[in-house]
């Protein structure tokens, strides 16, 4: 299915990323999106407030962040493509509700514009440290797709494919971008509506009495049906059945969890998608998302013309977690750096992946600034001369550390 | 609850809407039974959320009937309840109110009336019509669970009225709290039998105490634009001839509604 040309603003364009991200928004045919303001992601809100009405989609802006999801998750069961936009605290808020998302498997997608934390933390400044949080954020076991897109091309192009996943997996998908890729101002072109690919809603269209919600098909997905429609819907956040009924014993906890998991597991060949430059023979490869991956470019370049083999992986999508390329790549390089926007969350995957036949060197960063190029460079050298294997996790120390502390902890006059 | 439930079916009957369109997003566990029953469409939400989760099922198609069933309205949802109402959001929401919370030992809950706990509560309860009426709700009523035929009457009228309508509903909860509770009956009995018709009555005076009578009856029945009105009427004037009001669609089985251009379609503009 094609994008609606109505919904498309085709041309070059010179916009921030959340810009770029509200107009993706609109280009997925997505027509109902419920927020609640909050820095630095209030750009996507209101570019699609302005450019909805004219499409006959609706935003509406709620009570909260509480409200914003449930809404966007009963949206999505009358049957239109929904989402919504967050920030830091905004995100917290909406946990209780992202579990019950993929529990009802419900597609969505939520934007993440990461600002520095925890709590209010720097709400105008970038970071990278809701990682984790997008993974594990709700209580109980299930599985998530995240996307990092690292520029306003991606952040609209990646908006479009979040939808696309959403519809394919019958899941909650998150766009986790930061700060500095929201507000940083670039090139975006928006190609004519016939070159956008959409994933339609794979409903059901057989008997409505025949009709089990839960049912899967050959790829562990069940396909949908609207509400009010006539298929006297039963959609519970408990334990359920394939008709949806709710049935709490050990037996279907497995046969439901199970399902839940693997649909994206399973899937993930299909789903992950990877950037990667020289990493077949490389001594050092530098694994890095979002922003940092843009600022990564610099050290990368420096360390090459010094004559470091140094291979380049980007994670577009971080989660599902891309385990059997890092634990291929360990078997051959030496050592993996890991720059990131905060104190050590995608590194330690990229650790656990490793299983000890590579070091990984973390660089760190606080928050509310992105890396000197320089600490990235140096950690690649540091990483390409260290000849022993180290147990855990190197964090390395950056500039800006040795600037502001003497010793550990304590602060420099 | 079983009362309570049947009181519903009536109303979607009398009120002559298809309980196909009618969607129950609800914080309350239905039994399947009961829902296969009625023929409509339910959703066992996350607590508290009932009523937002039924805002967007109603933005996201204008033509289904959302009717939000929830337990303690005032707990987790009260900030959702004030909001709906003030934007006199479609929906009608029924209020179960047991006065405690029965699945977790009987706590006591925001609208309890003091009477009704162990060491009898110290704080102010809800008074939920006059909340309701207060942030702009156009239906209030409150009934008892026993006034079967007024609450099914209430229902059908407030599903055929535009906007928020809010329904409150005096249930029982299970009787071993009657023993603590120190009262010598039914629980639903007790509830009828000090109950008072006043119909019209100001929503001020409706609060519940353990000294008065509890007074039920309809309290508001009135006309205000709703959050589609307003919407359509704001954008049609800012941004003029390009703006295409935001309406019903008819629905039909292979889906429609807001935004649905069907799969095969390609986009409902198109």
């Amino acid at each position: 299915m094609k994008a609606n040309p109505k919904d498309v603003l085709t041309g070059v364009h010179y916009i921030d990323g959340d810009v770029a991200s509200g107009y993706g928004i609109l280009a997925a045919g997505c027509k109902f999106v419920a927020g609640y303001p909050i820095t630095p992601s209030t750009e996507t809100a209101e570019t699609f407030a302005r450019v909805a009405p004219k499409g006959n989609a609706m935003f509406i802006q709620m009570e909260d962040e509480l409200a914003s999801i449930s809404a966007v998750i009963g949206a999505s069961f009358a049957g239109v493509k929904s989402m919504t936009i967050t920030s830091g605290p905004g995100y917290s808020l909406m946990m209780d509700a992202i579990g019950f998302g993929a529990m009802l498997e419900s597609p969505f997608v939520l934007l993440n514009i990461q600002r520095g934390g925890p709590s209010t933390g720097a709400p105008t400044k970038t970071g990278q440290a809701d990682m984790m949080q997008s993974r594990w954020g709700s209580h109980g076991d299930y599985e998530i797709i995240a996307i990092s897109p690292d520029s306003p091309q991606e952040l609209f192009d990646y908006t479009i494919k979040a939808f696309n996943l959403a519809e394919m997996y019958r899941c909650p998908v998150m766009i986790m971008s930061d700060e500095c890729v929201g507000h940083m101002t670039e090139k975006v072109v928006i190609p004519p509506a016939e070159e956008i690919e959409l994933e339609p809603r794979r409903l059901y269209d057989g008997p409505p009495s025949e009709y089990l919600p839960f049912k899967p098909d050959d790829d562990f997905i069940p396909k949908m049906a609207k509400a009010g429609a006539g298929y006297n819907l039963y959609i519970s956040g408990h334990v359920h059945d394939e008709r949806g009924y709710p049935v709490i014993n050990e037996k279907f906890k497995s046969v439901y969890l199970r399902r839940l998991v693997d649909k994206i597991r399973r899937n993930k060949e299909k789903i992950i998608e990877l950037k990667e430059e020289y990493t077949d023979d490389a001594e050092v490869i530098v694994v890095s998302y979002g922003i940092s991956s843009r600022v990564a470019v610099r050290g990368i370049e420096k360390a090459r013309k010094k004559g470091i083999k140094i291979g380049n992986l980007r994670l577009v999508t971080v989660w599902p977690f891309p385990d059997e390329k890092i634990i291929n790549l360990a078997k051959t390089t030496k050592a993996f750096v890991v720059p990131e926007i905060n104190h050590g969350q995608i590194a330690f995957e990229v650790e656990r992946c490793c299983h000890g036949k590579a070091n990984v060197v973390l660089v760190p960063h606080s928050g509310a600034g992105v890396h000197n190029p320089d600490d990235i460079y140096d950690a690649i050298v540091l990483a390409a001369k260290e000849k022993k294997k180290i147990e855990g996790i190197v964090e390395y120390k950056t500039k800006l550390e040795k600037l502001v502390f003497e010793g550990d902890y304590k602060l420099k006059e | 609850m079983s009362l309570i439930i049947t009181a519903f079916a009536q109303g979607i009957e009398k009120s002559g809407i298809k309980p196909a369109e009618v969607c129950v997003p609800s914080d309350i566990p239905f039994e399947p039974d009961v829902v296969k029953q009625l023929g409509i469409d339910y959703f066992h939400t996350i607590r508290g959320r009932a009523i937002v989760f039924g805002t967007g099922l109603k933005l996201a198609n204008l033509a289904l009937k959302v009717v939000p069933v929830v337990g303690d309205l005032m707990t987790l949802g009260g900030n959702h309840f004030v909001h709906a109402s003030r934007r006199n959001m479609e929906l009608l929401v029924i209020c179960v109110n047991n006065f405690i919370y029965k699945k977790i030992g009987g706590k006591s809950i925001p609208s309890t009336s003091p009477v009704f706990s162990l060491y009898s509560t110290f704080e102010e309860p809800f008074n939920i019509p006059h909340l309701g009426n207060s942030c702009g709700a156009i239906y209030t009523a409150r009934w008892t669970a026993l006034h079967t035929d007024e609450i099914a009457i209430s229902i059908a009228e407030a599903l055929n009225k535009r906007g928020l309508s809010v329904i409150e509903i005096l249930a029982p909860g299970p009787d071993y709290y009657t023993g603590i509770n120190n009262i010598n009956s039914d629980l639903v009995k007790f509830y009828h039998e000090n109950s008072e018709i006043k119909n019209n009555e100001d929503p001020r005076n409706v609060g519940i105490t353990p000294e008065e009578n509890i007074v039920v009856g309809k309290f508001t029945d009135k006309e205000r634009p709703t959050f589609i009105d307003v919407y359509n009427a704001q954008l049609s004037k800012v941004i003029g001839d390009k703006f295409t009001p935001y309406g019903p669609v008819q629905t039909s089985r292979s889906g429609a509604g807001l935004g649905t251009g069907q799969n095969e379609s390609g986009g409902k503009n198109g």
